[in-house]
């Protein structure tokens, strides 16, 4: 009966990675390039400088423009700057037409060292990564819903993977190249189990994230049905004061950073958020910046009165429960990685990706053996093919197309965000029409070698949009500049070798002998 | 997170030489019981230590998620390097060892 | 997996189909109610208790579906299912109406 058991987990396996690998790969691959999305943001926006000053000056600096342009808003929201996201951004909610809706937001992004407004071109620039991976463009809120259904549809092909491989230990450090669907499928053991504490991790907290979407009943249960006491419960420092009516002017902000630091044993405010300024009721909250702890805490604030300065408020000490949960989601979103660790992220999420490709090119390389000789696939194996090719080559394209896009289209046009965005897509929907156009072997060293000249190529793109070329980062010390543009070029020229791979393989004299070896999935798991 | 890295490395260098499969691999000749023991016995070692460095370096929290970072992909380094470039491999592990009591040196 | 998908006989596609809505629609609804049954029996505060209840929930949905594919018969998927969940449910029933409000 244990075989059986081990059959069916095989059988689960094989069905849940293809159905939802092609989706599972555009996240992982979109949210792994997410890692790095403030160094994104800052190539796509070459034109605001990356300037380091103190929090103060930045601090002091906002709430004057705030002062001049935003009195009468009913919350001022300041994202301080931090070591990655060197930009001072401020918000501000004006009040609501009419009692219990939300005010309209506008939001400003300032220079940190004068304080006046910057405008880089209009870019959703590394965002769009972080923002697809698990909203999918889709619309609120059947992205996440969608996300997170493949995030549990890939826990259950981990664990039935896990079991399903049987000589798990054994074959630990076997990884066998050059030997056909063999090599394939050694490659996707080992990506799999050797880094299988992140994937583990990035699937389970994926879920804990948006656990209060998918799985309220709890909420529903304990609080019987009142959803937002829970949260008042979990983020006790928006509750706040209604306007009183009566002017008092504000105290500067910039001394309340250092009171709050003396709150926390360690680490900064990376928000502030004054509710009701200039007047009596105003109150000013601090949010920690959780840059600097792994356990993630949510909502932890201070709250200060803006009149008097006095403390009002304090967030408690994380229970178990939510330090488990903060844990969930601090480990998933890295933040607090250094750059050494953000590539350690960055490559263990690329190995993730790698292992749900591998495991779709397994899934229709062993069947299309079964057609080798007659040559002709039956529908649903092109159908399969067609669709590997495109959400795997096809979405590298579409990322390199995004970039292109980015240097490319004028820096004054209209909606040029969007139309950035929309060349990512058009460009993916083009693959599509060329895979399944194309077809096969071709199409792959096609789209491979067109993603190739795309990313190698970005570096001299660069030299000839902007002035902040390679010559010129490296010379400055702008790291992630040089680092997206030299990140580029190596996946030009990774892709480039994939691309000459794939074109040998297809030529016959070579692969000869590597085509009969096929290792059927069910017959492994014996 | 250097010196767990070296570490790790050279801890599943000598797991890997543990097994006959491999140690055949890496060093042309079966092994021996006794020396299937021992490495046995050295790698789990270094595996141990280098979660006690990255541990006393970083604390718990940061230590231990540095500690899972290197351990992964140092395995991943290893188990790509040995059928390409057995030797490389191999020195490599030398290497780390040879290294590790300078890096821990450096920051404990 | 070597036979023809135009051979496979319509009772095995309905067996497939079965344990599918087993896992997907049922496997939710006994999470759910485990998720339930933890909140409110764990002796914490009740935002602590929810938190609780949610984040193990998914290793409860992981155990059913992973029960829907491995057992022998997609009626077994979901009687596997069923009766757990009756459990849970009075449990839960009996912490909500009956015990601490």
């Amino acid at each position: 009966m244990k075989e059986g058991f081990r059959q069916a987990m095989a059988w689960l396996h094989t069905w849940a990675g293809l159905i939802f690998g092609w989706l599972l790969f555009a996240i992982f691959l979109t949210g792994t390039l997410a890692y790095f999305k403030d160094e994104i943001s800052h190539w796509m926006q070459p034109e605001i400088p990356a300037r380091s000053v103190p929090t103060e000056t930045s601090l002091t600096l906002a709430q004057q423009y705030l002062e001049q342009r935003a009195a009468n808003a009913s919350r001022w929201i300041i994202d301080l700057p931090g070591a990655r996201e060197p930009a001072l951004s401020v918000r501000w909610q004006s009040a609501p037409a009419k009692p219990g809706e939300r005010g309209q937001f506008t939001e400003k992004r300032l220079d940190p060292l004068s304080g006046a407004e910057v405008q880089g071109r209009d870019t959703q620039g590394g965002e769009f990564f972080y923002r697809f991976h698990f909203q999918l463009q889709m619309p609120y809120p059947w992205g996440r819903w969608l996300s997170t259904i493949a995030a549990m549809v890939m826990f259950v092909a981990l664990i039935s993977g896990i079991i399903t491989h049987k000589k798990i230990f054994k074959d630990f450090f076997t990884f066998r190249p050059r030997k056909g669907q063999r090599s394939w499928l050694d490659g996707h053991n080992a990506v799999g189990v050797l880094v299988l504490p992140f994937h583990l991790m990035i699937t389970y907290s994926s879920l804990v994230i948006f656990m209060t979407m998918v799985m309220p009943a709890s909420i529903l249960a304990a609080y019987k049905g009142d959803v937002q006491a829970f949260f008042s419960d979990v983020f006790p420092a928006a509750n706040t004061a209604k306007v009183a009516g009566t002017p008092e002017p504000l105290l500067p902000l910039a001394p309340l950073l250092e009171k709050a630091r003396e709150h926390w044993a360690g680490g900064s405010a990376g928000q502030v958020t004054v509710n009701n300024p200039g007047d009596t009721n105003a109150s000013v909250v601090l949010t920690h910046n959780g840059t600097d702890r792994v356990v993630h805490e949510f909502g932890r604030a201070v709250t200060f009165s803006g009149v008097t300065g006095q403390l009002l408020a304090k967030t408690p000490e994380q229970s178990v429960p939510m330090a488990v949960a903060g844990s969930f989601y601090g480990l998933h979103m890295g933040r607090f990685a250094d750059p050494v660790l953000r590539w350690l992220y960055f490559i263990c999420g690329l190995a993730s990706t790698a292992m749900i490709g591998t495991g779709l090119v397994i899934w229709l390389g062993k069947r299309q053996l079964k057609h080798a000789k007659s040559g002709v696939l039956p529908f649903e194996l092109k159908l399969v093919e067609v669709l590997n090719i495109a959400s795997m080559s096809g979405l590298v394209i579409a990322v390199a197309a995004f970039f292109w896009a980015n240097r490319v289209l004028p820096v004054d046009m209209a909606e040029r965000a969007q139309w950035e965005i929309n060349s990512f897509f058009i460009a993916w929907g083009l693959s599509l029409l060329h895979a399944a156009w194309r077809r096969g072997r071709g199409a792959w060293v096609e789209q491979l070698a067109l993603a190739a000249l795309l990313f190698a190529s970005v570096p001299l793109l660069n030299a000839v949009t902007t002035l902040h070329h390679l010559g010129n980062s490296l010379a400055t010390g702008d790291w992630a500049m040089a680092g997206f543009d030299l990140a580029c070029l190596g996946s030009g020229l990774f892709l480039g070798w994939a691309a000459w791979k794939m074109q040998r393989a297809g030529q016959p004299e070579i692969t000869g002998r590597n085509r009969q070896r096929s290792i059927p999935l069910e017959q492994e798991a014996h | 997170m250097l010196l767990a890295g070296l570490l790790c490395y050279g801890g599943f260098t000598g797991l890997c030489l543990s097994m006959d499969r491999h140690h055949a691999e890496l060093l042309g000749r079966k092994a021996s019981i006794a020396e299937r023991r021992w490495f046995k016995w050295a790698g789990w070692l270094l595996l141990g230590m280098s979660l006690w460095a990255a541990v006393s370096v970083a604390g718990w929290a940061f230590g231990l998620v540095q500690w899972c970072a290197v351990l992964m992909l140092s395995a991943l380094l290893l188990v790509m390097l040995m059928p390409y470039r057995r030797r490389m491999a191999l020195s490599l592990a030398a290497l780390s060892l040879l290294a590790s009591p300078i890096a821990a040196y450096a920051v404990l | 997996m070597t036979a023809k998908h135009s051979t496979l006989p319509v009772s095995y596609r309905l067996a497939v189909l079965s344990r599918v809505l087993a896992a997907v629609l049922g496997g939710y609804v006994l999470t759910a109610l485990a998720s339930v049954c933890l909140t409110l029996w764990v002796p914490m505060a009740r935002a602590d208790a929810a938190v609780t209840g949610m984040t193990g929930s998914f290793l409860v949905y992981l155990l059913a579906v992973l029960w829907c594919f491995g057992c022998r018969t997609a009626w077994r998927a979901w009687l596997g299912l069923i009766a757990p969940s009756l459990v849970l449910a009075a449990a839960a029933g009996l912490m909500y109406w009956g015990g601490r409000a």
